[in-house]
């Protein structure tokens, strides 16, 4: 025999615990309805791989190592300095490997230490050659122009690649070959890239450390603009440019089958108007380490930049392609602060 | 050039097509510019086989056969197949093509006045993108203008011709408007905030070449500053590519080139190539004419 009465049901149809149910569920719905909505535009499934990696990989993944060695100038032991970061860093193994250097020659202008020291190259090829590597290239496709023989001998390549008797590669006219971009960050389904890159089995970005005014930074990722070729996406790449920086950056870091690592000439850095203009600025260091978006936050946190807020870094570190929290970054070698400087901000064009 | 001819013939490739070096995989660009220069029947012929083989269904031409979609090449194509009166039909389609693509215009009044402000350009003016879904940029504007006004030379009687025409006009005034201040063109940026963005000689020459086509005179202003940069440009250049480019143009102009041209034949290797390279090689060529 029933205790309620009828008018007591009749003010309450549910229960109570059935009610905090039934609220508890309406608010998880409303939660994945508003998620759901909020990711559209590139897809629940691809949003919640990211957020799943991006989690694991901050739980669980070990320390990124980035080395740091000091080096005052091109005219001192610029060897040494690379040999040291290198050691210090976890980088791939050289020995036997078909190795390509990828400097960042985006282009000369007078007085304007926009592009990679040549200095810091020979240093590269000449360690590279001490490992052990079975085959060394240079390579670079340009952004700017399409004459890159123009570039090479006004930044003092040709006569690097000679003296060094080292093969160079224009990577915007190589052979090419499609790649599937496994990320899904940006609406390609597939990059053409060079098949010297493909064909790598250790892709060195050694970037100039400097501003740029549509990144804030560029270094080792941003100058992986350089492998897409010209004659698919024209000069200066725009069309990569329209699929959003931030993804497109996301891509190249994720989807290159080939192993990369990241060598950075910071010795004299360039702030301001990058990355063609603004101004020197003597940093005194050599940046290494083969996770990448490790290298890219540790240099910025040279520059003076905080990672976190710099979009593509954010980003790729979100969607877990690599580390830049400095609780996950060992620094190895030198002490950051040793280097740390205040870049002047590009201007923002973003 | 006979040395250089031999070259070239020595490196086609056998599905009739050239690359950007010997062996290489054959490219739209390399393959139409080495058409422009070579007279040996057979070799045309293949070559031409080659580039009719590649148009797509849509009329375009991507940058070779692993390409799954049409783009700049085509303005290649078509200013090489112009020249083979047995192409008219492939020529047309080409240039329909063409005449559906353009660059994206920016119509929104608060954008077109941040990029007038950013580069001190009109970006609703159009031009031609380097592929489907791009901005405007000089070469492939240049390009195309060549094309077109090479496939209207082929077939004048055509309902295309007056289409044609409004193009070509409409480009010509695009590469005006980025035109760099100190005269000639780069890719198409000749500011970035308050910074000039230098010229380029390949930029500037494919610009003249086009423009000169259009029919557009030297007592346009920016036609007569570029030519003035070209000059000076290509008496201090030292690469190949550079010192074909700018000779070229300047020639195509009626221009002295001085001891520009034996500065390039000094560059020429000992298998009558430059550079190795069948497309700066028949570059090279186009320019001794």
């Amino acid at each position: 025999m029933s205790h309620q009465s009828p008018i007591s049901n009749l003010q309450s149809p549910i229960s109570r615990r059935a009610f905090l149910r039934l609220a508890l569920l309406t608010g998880i719905a409303a939660g994945a309805g508003v998620i759901y909505k909020a990711t559209e535009p590139v897809g629940f499934d691809r949003w919640f791989r990211w957020m799943v990696r991006g989690n694991l990989a901050r739980w669980f993944a070990p320390n990124a190592r980035v080395a740091l060695a000091a080096c005052p100038s091109y005219d001192a032991d610029v060897l040494g300095a690379l040999r040291a970061a290198w050691q210090s860093a976890a980088m791939p193994e050289l020995r036997g490997a078909r190795v390509v250097i990828k400097p960042n020659l985006v282009d000369f202008v007078d007085g304007v230490p926009c592009f990679t020291h040549p200095r810091v190259a020979q240093a590269m090829i000449q360690l590279a050659r001490e490992l052990g590597a079975r085959a060394i290239v240079v390579a670079e496709g340009t952004t700017f122009r399409r004459d890159v023989q123009a570039v090479l001998d006004a930044t003092g390549y040709t006569d690097l690649l000679a003296r060094e008797r080292i093969a160079f590669v224009d990577l915007n006219y190589d052979d090419l070959v499609e790649v599937p971009l496994r990320g899904g960050y940006t609406r390609l389904k597939t990059l053409f890239v060079a098949q010297t890159i493909r064909d790598a089995d250790v892709l060195i970005s050694l970037p100039k450390m400097k501003t740029h005014h549509w990144t804030q930074i560029s270094v080792s990722i941003k100058n992986f603009f350089g492998i897409v070729p010209g004659i698919k996406y024209g000069w200066p790449k725009n069309t990569l440019h329209f699929q959003g920086i931030p993804a497109v950056l996301a891509e190249l870091a994720d989807s290159l089958q080939t192993r990369a690592c990241a060598v950075v000439d910071g010795i004299v850095g360039l702030e301001g108007d990058g990355p063609l203009f603004g101004n020197a600025v003597s940093s005194g260091v050599i940046v290494a380490g083969s996770d990448l978006l490790a290298v890219d936050a540790t240099s910025a946190r040279l520059m003076g930049f905080e990672p976190a807020q710099i979009d593509y870094l954010d980003f790729a570190a979100w969607a877990g392609i690599g580390a830049i929290d400095a609780r996950k970054i060992e620094i190895a070698g030198e002490s950051l602060a040793r280097f740390q400087r205040t870049y002047e901000r590009p201007p923002h064009m973003g | 050039m006979p040395n250089a001819t031999e070259f070239l013939l020595r490196a086609q490739n056998a599905d009739g097509g050239w690359g950007y070096r010997v062996g290489g995989t054959s490219y739209v660009e390399p393959t139409a510019a080495v058409l422009l220069v070579l007279s040996d029947p057979n070799a045309r012929a293949r070559g031409r086989d080659f580039l009719l083989a590649l148009q797509r269904a849509d009329g375009g031409w991507g940058i070779a056969a692993l390409d799954p979609e049409s783009g700049w090449m085509t303005a290649w194509a078509i200013r090489a197949l112009a020249d083979f009166p047995e192409t008219r039909d492939a020529v047309a389609r080409g240039a329909q093509w063409l005449l559906a693509i353009e660059g994206q215009r920016v119509t929104d009044p608060d954008a077109r006045r941040i990029i007038r402000e950013l580069h001190k350009i009109d970006s609703a003016r159009g031009g031609w993108p380097w592929q489907r879904g791009d901005a405007s940029w000089v070469h492939p504007t240049a390009l195309a203008l060549c094309a077109l006004v090479a496939a209207g030379a082929h077939d004048p009687s055509t309902p295309l011709h007056s289409a044609q025409d409004a193009r070509v006009r409409e480009g010509a005034q695009y590469l005006f408007d980025r035109a760099c201040p100190d005269g000639g063109w780069n890719i198409g940026n000749p500011w970035m905030l308050d910074k000039k963005i230098p010229a380029t000689i390949q930029d500037t020459a494919i610009a003249l070449l086009a423009l000169r086509a259009a029919q557009v005179t030297r007592g346009e202003a920016r036609v007569a500053k570029a030519i003035e940069y070209l000059r000076d440009a290509v008496a201090r250049a030292q690469t190949p590519a550079e010192l074909a480019w700018g000779i070229w143009a300047l020639r195509e102009w009626g221009l002295e080139i001085g001891d520009s041209l034996a500065r390039l034949n000094a560059l020429q290797r000992a298998d009558g190539s430059w550079d190795g390279n069948p497309f700066i090689t028949a570059i090279a060529m186009a320019s001794q004419k």
